[in-house]
């Protein structure tokens, strides 16, 4: 299933909507769906933040294979971001030193299992990979 | 659908699913907050690093002045979410 939401933080509810008709569609349940929920709000809003003048909308891919869960987001007209490369935030750190910056990429990171990230004709293609378990579907 | 408002014993109650869109809404309410207070998770069923952030602001404005949030009722998702985070380190969580 594809589908293309202006660039708006109003359009993460209609975002979230098209991962419900999927996730119900596809029967896949509500921990990997509260992880999606996750993974696509955190990249969404960062495409928004990094690129906030950009007019082009924003697309999302959700695809099912056999036993895992694919999520591609899709900028266009935009500088290259590889999240892989950016740094964690240091969480050890004490509450004076802890920054929100690069949380929203970490929890991502860690709420799936593959990320890829490829840039070509000024379009930035993030795909996410989530195993399913047998439990999750 | 996300919800902010305070309880009869003075607790912040959340409920519905706390995002980026809902900083301002969830600002409005925590930056009112002077002394140490409870934030029940019961029927909050998702947080983005967006309102990691709000908790964040408002426990290091409170400890400035020797108070805190503590975060009661947490499971499931926002669990995770805060194990992630290591909100351990920073939180009384319960």
């Amino acid at each position: 299933m594809e589908k293309t939401f202006k660039r708006d933080i109003g359009s993460l509810e209609k975002a979230f909507g098209f991962i419900d008709e999927f996730a119900a569609k596809e029967q896949i349940g509500n921990s990997v769906r509260r992880s999606v929920y996750l993974a696509v709000d955190e990249l969404f809003t960062n495409m928004i933040k990094y690129h906030p003048a950009n007019v082009n909308d924003i697309t999302i891919v959700l695809e099912r294979e056999a036993d895992t869960m694919t999520i591609t987001l899709i900028d266009r007209d935009v500088e290259p971001f590889d999240i892989r490369e950016r740094e964690d935030p240091n969480l050890s750190a004490s509450l004076d030193e802890r920054k929100p910056g690069g949380l929203g990429l970490y929890l991502t990171k860690n709420v799936v299992d593959h990320i890829e990230y490829k840039y070509h004709n000024r379009s930035s293609v993030i795909t996410l990979t989530k195993k399913l378990r047998r439990d999750d579907v | 659908m996300f919800d902010i408002r305070m309880g009869d014993r003075g607790e912040v109650l959340l409920s519905g699913r706390f995002d980026a869109a809902q900083v301002d809404k969830a600002k409005a309410v925590f930056d009112r907050l002077v002394s140490t207070t409870a934030v029940d998770f019961k029927d909050l069923n998702y947080i983005s690093s967006a309102g990691l952030g709000v908790l964040m602001a408002t426990q290091k404005r409170l400890k400035d002045s020797g108070q805190e949030l503590k975060l009661r009722n947490v499971s499931g998702h926002i669990r995770d979410v805060f194990t992630i985070a290591r909100f351990d380190l920073i939180f009384d969580i319960k």
